[in-house]
């Protein structure tokens, strides 16, 4: 639901590492998004869409990259990624262990919104 | 032809709140300002609850009233005669440790004991951003429905305390109040979740004795 600020947050990531690089474009971002933020992939490509009109980085490749839910049981050590059944809501699994089924799980992943890689172009020093 | 870079950047958005969150903290910590973050939908009692709490706890009450647009919470605050900096969102769903960090500076952080941040009313997207408050407190209300606590895990998985407010409603809307405390306790079973009414004032003793244990263990 918040896609817009997150956008333009990763946005404004993206534009300031380029200038700091005295890049001229931007032709690729790798962006990471944890499957357990509020985040909906394709709205928050829409939005960066929109916040990156007339842009460095108008025309690069986004590339976004879902990252699954890991977690720790402090009950049965159990660390890893959970199993989700379709049949129930997918953020209720987060909140038990699938081997010893108790609630008292920590998330070590899944919470990130992170802009990962860029590729740029710069002038040829040459030139 | 130009020449191609490809570039690390590793900005994480959560974590940046997250460190912005944990410097709020430490401004509160050197205040000796206990902190809630108050979540809960639009009409769960947030506002009702902090007009209760002003009139009921004996601690100097601060609050920064979180609204899309308009005041009118912090106009009720403001009633009561207690410190309050109203904080617009514009257009954001939620309170972010960012907007919380300037609000800080409006606060008489010197004359509070507490100081209660009320979050925007939503359930969802506040789970993604930690304030820098000491706790955070969830309030749902019977008339929100009683599958409202199953339908938001994660805003239960993080909090401190529950509270299923308006219990004296719940008959009349169909709902039942004790499955709501058993749905949060089967997401968070550490989790004490009180059943409070604000109009009977039934909880309101439990909510002010656990505000007094949670900072009693800081």
């Amino acid at each position: 639901m918040h896609e817009l600020s997150m956008a333009t947050s990763m946005v404004d990531a993206i534009l300031d590492t380029a200038k700091k690089n005295d890049a001229i474009k931007v032709t690729e971002a790798v962006l990471e998004v944890g499957e357990l933020t509020m985040l909906n992939p394709e709205q928050l490509k829409f939005m960066i869409d929109v916040v990156r009109e007339d842009t460095i980085m108008e025309e690069a490749n986004i590339i976004i990259n879902m990252i699954p839910i890991e977690i720790e049981c402090e009950s049965c050590g159990y660390e890893g990624e959970i199993v989700i059944d379709n049949t129930m809501d997918h953020l209720m699994a987060v909140a038990t262990c699938p081997e010893c089924e108790k609630a008292s799980v920590h998330v070590r992943k899944g919470q990130e919104c992170n802009v990962k890689t860029i590729k740029i172009e710069r002038e040829d020093e040459d030139a | 032809m130009h020449n191609v870079a490809s570039i690390e950047v590793e900005a994480d958005m959560i974590r940046a709140n997250n460190k912005l969150a944990e410097g709020n903290r430490k401004v509160l910590d050197e205040n000796n300002v206990f902190s809630v973050d108050l979540v809960g939908a639009v009409g769960s009692g947030k506002t009702s609850l902090l007009e209760t709490l002003i009139d009921q706890m004996d601690d100097s009450i601060g609050v920064i009233a979180g609204d899309i647009l308009s005041k009118f919470d912090a106009k009720r605050i403001e009633d009561k005669n207690v410190p309050v900096k109203g904080l617009n969102t514009g257009k954001e769903c939620h309170l972010d440790a960012h907007l919380v960090e300037h609000a800080l500076d409006d606060v008489p952080l010197s004359d509070i004991s507490i100081l209660f941040v009320e979050n925007v009313g939503n359930l969802i997207c506040p789970a993604d951003f930690q304030l820098g408050t000491h706790i955070r407190v969830v309030i749902i209300s019977v008339t929100e429905g009683d599958d409202t606590a199953e339908k938001h895990p994660m805003i239960f998985k993080d909090a401190d305390m529950a509270i299923v407010n308006k219990v004296d409603l719940a008959d009349a809307v169909g709902a039942d109040a004790d499955k709501m405390v058993n749905d949060v306790k089967s997401i968070n079973p550490n989790i004490p979740v009180v059943k409070c009414s604000l109009k009977t004032n039934e909880g309101v003793e439990e909510i002010i004795s656990l505000f007094k244990k949670f900072q009693d263990e800081l």
